[in-house]
């Protein structure tokens, strides 16, 4: 993936394809999963927005944060697991009750799985619960704090 | 309470309006039809045994009978959204369509956002505005949450916000919340009439951008959650000479009509189309809704 700059609000267009392309090598997605959408970089994360005209402004954000590539190998994020991580065909563990309690927590795991160490696409009763972390025998959530069960909630609004 | 006294003349059942106020609002939330189907939510609901009623006038909406709908693992996973009965009124006088190019100026915390989000299916896109950085935080995490991918977020003060022409506007402006009272009665201690007045110069602004920011024939949606006819009326009467007013009503839903008469003074006659609605009347919370169409 070519580096980019780390001015602020500074979004850069990225070919669909090198987007599609990771996903599908990790997860199995199917590559039209990403088509109708435009994708863009800033600094480390990558953003995905339904394709539409996008007029000259400047932006805090466009569409949803989908991965990082900070670290090796890159990150998907949780809410971008939730939409594109449903047609995942690898590299993914479904939970029991109990353990999607724990999952939901924000706890680790022991469990047996037939994924590649790395990030993995969480299932409970087909729903996506989000990203975990699978190594070494065990499953480690990586649901953010505000997303976990027993976190505080964004408080509702009217 | 005092400063509500001086809605007496105003509101309908005066004393029903007061006494309401000290009863808490049932908690409600809306089906987010991005991420799930309504009958998928509420067999869930049933399953996790959560009361629910749908809304009579809007079958996405659901009064829910439970102490903490935020530690709900249907929350959690941005099935549903807390929000307000009214609150879900004016996107729907707004009435996005898929593909278009929206503004909402005064977006945080985004319960309107995504749910024009969703109206619109994910297609087009929704410019959310919100000049305070302290309010990005709750705005992305919603539209995350709830599978948002139609909505880039902007930091411009709405007054100058640049840009457009944009199909649909929606100014949901800052205001003196006393629409929010049955949440807690703190809100009404700071609220009078200067301080209304002081808000004025500020919603003036916002909706004066606004109805420039679209093509002529555009519709530009002002609302508030505040029952002062300066907030309200007073603002959208400042328009009126680059738009003009639609029935704001919604089917199902009772609402009372704008006042054109407020501290002895006439105002337009028009603003009867604008629809106030009072929390004794359907059980909610407060709101003003407007629907212009500009000229």
């Amino acid at each position: 993936m070519p580096s980019s700059s780390r001015i602020r609000n500074v979004f850069e267009p990225l070919e669909n394809s090198v987007v599609a392309e990771l996903w599908n090598s990790r997860f199995g997605i199917p590559t039209q999963a990403f088509d109708g959408f435009r994708f863009f970089r800033k600094s480390h994360s990558v953003w995905v927005i339904s394709n539409s005209h996008i007029p000259k402004l400047s932006y805090e954000t466009l569409g949803m944060r989908i991965m990082n590539l900070k670290d090796r190998p890159w990150k998907p994020t949780t809410c971008a697991l939730q939409i594109f991580g449903r047609s995942a065909t690898k590299n993914l563990i479904h939970l029991d009750e109990a353990g999607a309690k724990l999952f939901l927590t924000g706890g680790s795991q022991p469990i047996l799985s037939l994924s590649e160490p790395g990030y993995v696409v969480v299932f409970y009763r087909g729903d996506v619960l989000g990203c975990g972390l699978y190594s070494h025998g065990k499953l480690i959530s990586q649901l953010p704090k505000e997303r976990r069960m027993d976190a505080k909630m964004q408080g509702e609004d009217i | 309470m005092d400063s509500l006294e001086r809605y007496r003349e105003i509101v309908p059942d005066f004393e029903g309006f007061l006494a309401i106020q000290n009863l808490p609002l049932l908690h409600s939330a809306r089906v987010n039809t991005l991420k799930v189907d309504r009958s998928q939510l509420l067999a869930q609901l049933n399953e996790e045994e959560v009361g629910y009623r749908v809304f009579e006038w809007y079958p996405l909406g659901l009064a829910l009978d439970v102490e903490s709908p935020g530690k709900l693992l249907v929350n959690l996973q941005g099935y549903m959204h807390i929000q307000e009965e009214v609150s879900m009124v004016p996107p729907l006088v707004l009435d996005p369509q898929p593909g278009e190019q929206i503004l909402d100026l005064c977006a945080s915390p985004g319960s309107k956002t995504t749910q024009i989000s969703q109206m619109m299916e994910n297609r087009g896109l929704v410019v959310a505005n919100e000049p305070s950085l302290s309010r990005i935080a709750p705005l992305r995490s919603n539209c995350e949450r709830l599978g948002v991918l139609n909505v880039a977020i902007t930091r411009y003060d709405g007054r100058r916000f640049p840009g457009g022409p944009f199909h649909r506007i929606l100014v949901d402006a800052p205001c003196s919340s006393e629409g929010r009272a049955r949440r807690g009665q703190g809100v009404l201690l700071r609220c009078n009439r200067k301080r209304s007045l002081d808000l004025q110069a500020l919603q003036i602004g916002l909706l004066k951008n606004a109805v420039q920011l679209v093509e002529p024939g555009s519709i530009v949606v002002y609302s508030t959650c505040t029952y002062a006819p300066e907030e309200n009326e007073l603002v959208v009467a400042e328009v009126l000479d680059k738009a003009h007013l639609e029935s704001a009503s919604i089917a199902g839903l009772k609402g009372c009509p704008g006042i054109t008469e407020w501290e002895g003074r006439e105002l337009n006659e028009d603003l009867a189309k604008c629809t106030r609605y009072y929390p004794h009347i359907n059980d909610t919370g407060g709101f003003f809704v407007a629907k212009l169409i500009t000229d």
